[in-house]
């Protein structure tokens, strides 16, 4: 999971104030969506893709480009209408601000972000359109085929929800890849392999029950929101579809990546934190069921950012075991830390979580969450040396396969999350303390 | 604040589950010995853990308090015992906060004689329309078909007033005039009353005592058309303003006399099924199925968007009116063998005591309530298996305070001990040291974390809300057997009644090819088939069966 953004400090309003939706028919046509927040830099590029695109492959569809800024300084809104030539195509709005925006810190994505997708596919859903896309002002990679890829299933093809797919080094994404992902998959029965992605595209039909959602308002919605929408589409009778638009690359927000812990406590947390909301839901059901796929396969493999060293993270479980164990014990079953005992002592290139093991751990912590058996924020920070003791042995597993067999490891460990699933509902549905005294 | 979620589903009332307590009784804020809104709001997070959905609060408004609140002397105040309206208001917010709605009482038969209406009644001259908020009678023979209801306590349903020199008509107690729906101003009264709370927020009302509103002679002057006539007035007010305001029925009456209080899903939208509760506890002592399953057979169909509300125990005895003579005879046999616990056509005991403390059976009966077609209804102490104090007269034994820990006063006060608006329970076996919420929390595998549980668990599966049921009819009469379905959702529940194990064999094959998942450890048994389907039950032991179909 990319780890950007920008301190959200210091920002102040340079958009226009919100406006009355006109009365351009967009009836049954397309809106677009773009969200941005000091996004000088990207947001051009960004909407002329957009225009391009709705030109070349929707010339028939009514369409508007809605804009909600949240609060940019650097001109990120002017530079969205000089792109589109002052042609007044824009629509301006700007999102209901509050200032727990600023305090959901530290957090580098957009502020306010669940409320400025509240204000968009409100504007869509008022404009009766057919469908809504979505796309982020920070995006460098983008063309005007996103958009149809996106779309098209949803205008054509009565898909309910479209996420996208982007290829990604076999390193990279890894959050997603062993976590996010396989958990997605199995409880929720849909492989939606990047579920949390800030492009999407949904139907009218989806938008109506979005809006009517209680996730607005939630505790954390501005770092879960772009995951809760996607589980919240699983979880109802919808049709959902994935398009691969190619590698997608953005200017980062933020001043520096968050360390790990943050940003595991916060995914993690927005998908546990949606778990208990609709479990009536993920414990009726069974399997998984593959997505439609649309979109372009990629020419070249991405290439890796970064390296990854396999030796420290190893390292960083076995500190992790020696000092975290006896937090683990809240959450985890005996068998489980005796099992990760075994994996301390072992040498470095044999290192190996078994993948239902990894699915476990992933469910006591979902379960400890649930009911609060350690303060939320220790209980997922103290999950990072373990996360980091799956990476290594994924790491280690994968390095020298080709992309496509890569892959396949990752469908096989959300296969094991599969498997596993009734271990998890048997200890929801009847929770016994793991540990007295 | 969070939106209140009873007005993004007007029908959630079916799939609630409703926690009811008294306000005196919770947790006492200001150390004067009696529970108020500020304590209640303290104790909001221990609710909202337990996973109920919904509180039922009971009357807390300004009273005399000759009836524990039903003799109200204002509608539209806070008894100063409890607090303010501002508390209050700050309660609300808090319970809505939590996603849990809040259910008030509406005591529209009657009203205390210190309330205003009835001192400016006594004083009116007669035939005004203020003398006429009451039932006033130069005799005290009209009307002389109704049956009295606190025998125990009252002689006649009337009662000579001295300052208007003449008689005025009670259903309970001589000191609650029952107000005159044949005056309309009466109503609407009530209509502003009714106003005043739902502006200020709550999701409903309990409305007390319906079947008495209005009298005519020769009648029994229980539900009589004309009270039904009331009811859908009352409904209609609140449709048009506050589609989200559930109304209960408390009508004890027999199955067949409650429907009319649904009407055509114009009248209330939930009523007690009194008569259910007092089998529950037979079949379980006589060890048969059969007084269960007569009553739910005797139970007509009600409209889609109506609800009937389910309880083991509430704040007043254990009612045996709707029992024949020999059945009430063997309830106080089998219930009440100490003549203290009796009380008018009743047994003023709470569940712990009813079940000898056995907590299997506590369970058994508590699955019951929770699968039986319903909203339940959990009363304040019972998921901590509280005692009683038969000795403290009228109801009060079950209404003693709330048993949060071991400490003096079990922690529900810091008063004195002799200020507490009762005494705590302190004898050996349910006494606030040995029974307590704080204990039960660290016990992994206490009453409460069994409870909160099962709770969590009949939240997972709206069938049974909403769902139907259909008995089963297994050759051994221990074993009570029943299906719940909704949509697609099927979910047998099996249950011993008796205290040794017993083997049952079910005819399962309208479900031949389903694979039974046991619901409390997600556990698959084997697929059913054409045979019967046979299983054994330890004592008092009660399955809950998913019925899944794995190929599809």
């Amino acid at each position: 999971m990319a780890s950007t953004g920008l301190s959200s400090s210091g920002a102040t309003s340079e958009a226009s104030p919100a406006k009355a939706v006109d009365a351009t028919p967009t009836k049954g046509g397309l809106v677009v969506g773009l969200l941005s927040y000091q996004d000088a830099d990207t947001i051009g590029l960004v909407t002329t893709a957009v225009r391009e695109g709705l030109a070349c492959h929707f010339g028939d569809l009514a369409s508007r480009i809605v804009l909600v800024d949240s609060g940019s300084t650097d001109n990120t809104a002017a530079r969205a209408r000089d792109a589109l030539g002052g042609s007044g195509d824009l629509l301006e709005l700007s999102p209901p601000r509050a200032t727990v925006d600023l305090l959901e810190l530290p957090y580098h994505g957009i502020p306010g972000k669940a409320r400025a997708l509240h204000t968009i596919l409100a504007t869509a859903r008022d404009l009766e359109a057919r469908a809504c896309v979505i796309f982020d002002g920070n995006v460098r990679t983008v063309t005007p085929h996103w958009i149809d890829w996106l779309a098209r299933p949803v205008v054509e093809h009565a898909f309910d929800f479209v996420s996208p797919y982007y290829p990604r080094h076999p390193f990279e994404g890894a959050l997603t890849k062993g976590l996010v992902y396989p958990l997605v998959r199995a409880l929720y029965g849909v492989r939606l392999r990047q579920p949390a992605a800030a492009e999407f595209a949904c139907s009218g039909r989806l938008i109506d029950h979005f809006l009517n959602e209680d996730l607005w308002e939630r505790d954390g919605a501005q770092v879960g929101i772009d995951l809760w929408l996607a589980t919240s589409a699983a979880s109802g009778d919808f049709r959902l579809g994935e398009a691969a638009l190619g590698i997608r690359a953005h200017h980062a927000r933020g001043e520096k990546a968050l360390d790990l812990g943050t940003t595991i406590a916060q995914v993690v947390g927005s998908l546990f934190a949606d778990l208990e909301n609709r479990a009536g839901r993920w414990q009726r059901m069974r399997g998984s069921i593959p997505v439609q796929h649309f979109g372009t396969s990629p020419a070249t493999a991405p290439p890796q950012s970064s390296s990854v060293d396999v030796e420290r993270l190893i390292e960083s479980y076995r500190l992790g075991y020696r000092e975290l164990r006896d937090i683990w014990t809240w959450v985890l079953p005996p068998r489980t830390i005796v099992d990760l005992r075994k994996l301390v002592d072992g040498p470095p290139a044999q290192f190996r979580l078994d993948d239902e093991l990894w699915a476990r751990i992933v469910y006591d912590f979902a379960l400890g969450y649930r009911l609060r058996v350690l303060p939320r924020d220790h209980l997922l920070r103290s999950l990072v040396p373990l996360y980091s003791g799956w990476l290594a042995s994924f790491i280690l597993q994968v390095r020298d396969l080709s992309a496509e067999a890569a892959d396949q490891r990752v469908e096989d460990l959300a296969a094991a999350f599969e498997a596993q699933k009734p271990y998890l509902i048997s200890r929801w549905r009847w929770p016994e303390r793991l540990r007295t005294g | 604040m969070r939106h209140n979620d009873s007005t993004r589903d007007p029908q959630w009332y079916k799939r609630a589950i409703i926690y009811e307590l008294p306000v005196k009784s919770f947790y006492d804020a200001n150390d004067d010995g009696i529970g108020d809104f500020p304590g209640l709001i303290e104790k909001l997070d221990y609710i909202e853990s337990l996973g109920v959905t919904c509180l039922w609060l009971l009357p807390f408004f300004p009273s005399p308090l000759r009836d524990d609140g039903y003799d109200i002397a204002d509608y539209c105040q806070i008894h100063p015992s409890y607090g303010t309206l501002d508390d209050f208001k700050r309660f609300l917010d808090a319970a809505h906060e939590r996603r849990l709605q809040v259910v008030i009482e509406f005591v529209l038969n009657h009203t205390s004689e210190a309330h205003p209406w009835f001192q400016r009644a006594r004083k009116a001259p007669p035939g005004s329309v203020e003398r006429d908020y009451y039932v006033w009678s130069d005799t005290d023979t009209q009307y002389g078909d109704a049956r009295i209801i606190f025998v125990d306590s009252e002689r006649s349903n009337w009662t000579w007033d001295p300052v208007a020199q003449s008689y005025y008509w009670h259903r309970f107690f001589h000191h609650q005039p029952d107000l005159n729906y044949d005056n309309p101003a009466v109503l609407q009264e009530l209509l502003r009353i009714v106003d005043f709370w739902l502006e200020l927020g709550v999701d409903g009302f309990r409305l007390d005592a319906v079947p008495y509103l209005v009298e005519r002679e020769g009648t029994s002057c229980d539900n009589l058309p004309e009270t039904h006539a009331v009811l859908k007035a009352i409904r209609r007010h609140v449709a048009e303003r506050w589609p989200h305001c559930m109304l209960l029925a408390e009508a004890n009456q027999w199955p067949a006399d409650v429907r009319a209080y649904f009407g055509d899903g114009d009248e209330c939208h939930m009523a007690y099924h009194f008569p259910l509760m007092p089998r529950m506890f037979m079949g379980l002592h006589l060890e048969d199925r059969h007084p269960i399953v007569e009553i739910m057979q005797q139970t007509p169909a009600i409209p889609d968007v109506c609800q009937w509300a389910l309880f083991l125990r509430n704040h007043d005895e254990l009612t045996l009116e709707m029992v024949n003579d020999e059945e009430r005879d063997y309830m106080y046999l089998a219930y009440s063998a100490d003549p203290q616990a009796r009380l008018n056509l009743g047994i003023r005991r709470r569940l712990a005591p009813l079940m000898g403390n056995d907590r299997r059976r506590m369970e058994l009966l508590n699955s019951l309530l929770f699968s039986f077609p319903g909203t339940p209804i959990v009363y304040y102490g019972d998921e901590i298996g509280m005692g009683d104090n038969t000795y403290l007269g009228d109801r009060n034994g079950v209404r003693t305070p709330m048993q949060w820990t071991s400490d003096r006063n079990a922690y529900f006060s810091h008063a004195d001990p002799a200020r507490l608006y009762s005494p705590v329970i302190m004898d050996p076996i349910y006494g606030y040291q040995a029974v307590n919420v704080e204990s039960q929390e660290r016990d992994g595998s206490s009453l409460l974390q069994w409870m909160k549980n099962l709770i969590g668990l009949r939240k997972l599966f709206p069938a049974f809300g909403v769902g139907g049921l259909e008995f089963l009819h297994p050759a051994n009469r221990k074993v009570l057997t029943y299906v719940r379905r909704h949509g697609t959702d099927a979910i047998l529940c099996v249950a011993n009644l008796s205290r040794s194990v017993q083997p049952v064999e079910l005819d399962l094959s309208a479900f031949a090819g389903f694979t039974p998942v046991e619901m409390l450890g997600y556990t698959d048994f084997p697929v059913v088939g054409q045979q019967p389907y046979f299983l054994t039950l330890g004592p008092y032991g009660f399955y809950w069966f998913e019925l899944q179909r794995r190929d599809i």
